[in-house]
């Protein structure tokens, strides 16, 4: 077994998708952190100029008029709160405010979650591809029939297969992270500044770093296994797609109560330590208005990653089982 | 079926395949009852579609038969497969690898999958021919290139069969001369060689001995020379000055005669002086006297040509 992951390895690090992947992971690494640098740089002196201009002229115009602004506001707050008691309009808070027109201080503990859930997402795409190509290129090659005759004990060479998937992604992982990480942190110390960052920030961070690596390693497994099922790299990734599209994206607004069990919301779930979804409750009040209420409920950690683990080992085992019996060409 | 297992290289018994399809069944295997002996090269012979690949496939563990048994080299398979996988070499119909690692890299990955060592793979690349192009990639191999690559492949294990699937498929003159002799050779070693062709004459050229199917059933089997003898009608070819006075003289005498070309064929002749003593009756004397065995070729057509009748026949 171990030989067998070994060669598979040798084969997996030898391939050019494996190789455009990495690429394309690296560039769109880099472009991940030239958004984080958009969002720490400091505004340009003009744009500050401009920022005041605007600032005085809104100063003006509420000095004029802000007495019917509020007034106005409250009155349509006292409309809203006739359906919703607790409807708030700020209307207390309409005076302009300088910290209001200016670009806030980047903060690191604000600016690397965002990175980072962008880092999960797109190592998970990059290991459900490869995972995918990996196998799946074998029988469209037709060497599937031929390593066979070399191992024939199939559960073996698909272990093999699987493992070297899952080991192969490691170093990607750890490279891309770390150049994440290592990037904002600059960048932010940079342009603004990353004291005060305690113990507990970090250990967050590492989780959810973590939480971004193992997302992927069963990405990596699910494209796989798929691959195995499939049989067709393209396919495998149509498959994907039409599947986020259409079911996640198109069916999961008309079947709000199906929410719980969509994928990408389980993901978020499992990358932000639970996550929240919104259904709408719609009834006619006794004036015969239809009214529509979003109603907030969480998701938790423990549902996703429960979740998403039954999903992933119902696929690996399907795929284990369909390539025990079936015939290869 | 007087051998044992242990004896024969390959041996099933009552195997049998059967595809399901959106247009309904098609049986591939029907029940093949066949030996393959220890030692030499056996042709392994069928019309396209007679089930060939498909018991190959079955062998080797690639498809699932629906019922019967099948031992190699006394081990039964496929259940105890991975026990003597690493004592066959086998090409499965046209070769298959990686096409854009070169024929180094493919035969690596496979030397090291078996836990052979690096060396190997420069010296089967050298032994089949491949030494200067080994670092080449696969897809720009010709298909002689790719089937010496398969062979150097099935090389990697140090077999003691090896199964050929249609070896020659597509190959020029030199390339069929090229596996001819590169099986020849392996036979030559002691090892056995089966070998899967609708390409006649050259498994006259290379085998032993020859098993014939037809619709997934054993149609004949055993040495060359016995299948050929068993079943083939001799006749003889008379050269003679007047072939027309002398047709219709033999034709007149009970024989079957035809002529091709300037010279007679007389059907299911055995003695050849009762042909030149009834010519010589009328002035006619042969200049030429020759006995023509059925080649290989004509006993395949003949057995596969009404196979439900040659079926009866050798069933009973």
């Amino acid at each position: 077994m171990m030989r067998l992951t070994k060669v598979e390895l040798r084969r997996l690090f030898s391939r050019r998708l494996t190789f455009i992947a990495v690429l394309g992971s690296v560039i769109i690494t880099g472009l991940l952190l030239f958004t984080a640098f958009e969002q720490a740089k400091p505004l340009s002196a003009a744009e500050l100029t401009s920022q005041r201009v605007q600032f005085a002229q809104a100063q003006k115009d509420f000095e004029a008029n802000g007495e019917q602004y509020v007034k106005d506001c409250l009155q349509q707050q006292s409309d809203m709160q006739k359906t919703d008691p607790k409807a708030d309009m700020g209307c207390e808070n309409m005076e302009p405010n300088l910290a209001n027109w200016g670009k806030p201080v980047a903060k690191f503990t604000e600016l690397m979650p965002n990175v980072l859930l962008g880092g999960a997402y797109l190592l998970a795409f990059v290991g459900f591809v490869i995972g995918a190509g990996f196998v799946a290129a074998e029988f469209s090659s037709g060497s599937m029939g031929n390593w066979l005759t070399f191992e024939p004990r199939r559960l073996r060479v698909y272990a093999s297969k699987l493992a070297a998937v899952g080991l192969g992604l490691i170093p990607l992982t750890l490279g891309l992270l770390s150049l994440l990480t290592a990037g904002v942190w600059l960048i932010v110390g940079h342009y603004a500044s990353t004291a005060g960052i305690t113990a507990k920030v970090w250990g967050d961070l590492a989780e959810m770093a973590g939480r971004a690596g193992v997302l992927a390693l069963a990405a990596s497994l699910a494209g796989a296994a798929i691959g195995m099922l499939v049989r067709h790299t393209a396919a495998v990734i149509g498959i994907a797609m039409g599947y986020l599209v259409l079911v996640e994206g198109v069916f999961s607004q008309s079947l709000q109560g199906a929410q719980p069990w969509l994928v990408r919301l389980n993901v978020n779930g499992w990358l932000e330590h639970g996550t929240t979804y919104v259904t709408n409750s719609c009834k006619t009040d006794a004036q015969g208005n239809y009214n529509c209420q979003g109603i907030e409920t969480a998701l938790s950690l423990g549902h996703s990653s429960a979740y998403l683990g039954v999903l992933l080992v119902l696929v690996v085992g399907l795929a284990a089982l369909v390539f025990r019996r079936r015939d290869v060409s | 079926m007087s051998s044992s297992t242990a004896d024969l290289a390959i041996s099933t018994r009552g195997l049998r395949k059967t595809y399901r399809n959106r247009k309904g069944r098609h049986v591939a295997v029907a029940g093949l009852d066949l030996d393959v002996p220890l030692g030499g090269v056996h042709g392994f012979l069928g019309p396209n579609g007679s089930g060939k690949t498909t018991t190959i496939r079955m062998l080797l563990g690639l498809i699932r038969a629906d019922a019967g048994t099948m031992s190699i080299l006394g081990i039964d398979v496929p259940k105890n497969l991975p026990q003597v996988v690493g004592r066959v070499g086998a090409i499965v119909e046209s070769p298959k690898f990686f096409p854009a690692f070169s024929g180094r890299k493919n035969l690596r990955l496979l030397a090291e999958a078996i836990g052979r060592p690096r060396d190997i793979v420069d010296q089967v690349l050298e032994q089949t021919g491949l030494g200067d192009r080994g670092k080449d990639k696969y897809r720009t191999y010709s298909l002689g290139m790719k089937q010496r690559l398969a062979i150097a492949a099935t090389l990697l294990k140090e077999p003691d069969l090896l199964i050929f699937d249609e070896p020659t498929n597509g190959l020029d003159p030199a390339g069929i001369r090229e596996i001819r002799n590169t099986m020849l050779a392996l036979g030559a070693q002691g090892k056995t060689v089966l070998v899967s062709s609708h390409i006649l004459d050259e498994v006259e050229q290379v085998a032993d001995t020859v098993s014939i199917i037809g619709h997934g059933r054993l149609l004949a089997s055993g040495p060359v020379a016995d299948v050929i003898g068993d079943q083939a009608a001799t006749s003889v070819r008379v050269g003679v000055a007047n072939p027309v006075v002398a047709q219709r003289i033999l034709t007149d005498g009970g024989l079957l005669v035809r002529q091709v070309g300037g010279l007679l064929i007389v059907e299911g002749a055995t003695d050849g002086a009762e042909i030149t003593k009834r010519l010589a009756a009328h002035d006619l004397f042969v200049n030429e006297l020759t006995p023509v065995h059925a080649d290989l070729e004509s006993v395949f057509l003949e057995l596969t040509a009404d196979e439900g009748l040659k079926t009866a026949e050798l069933a009973r």
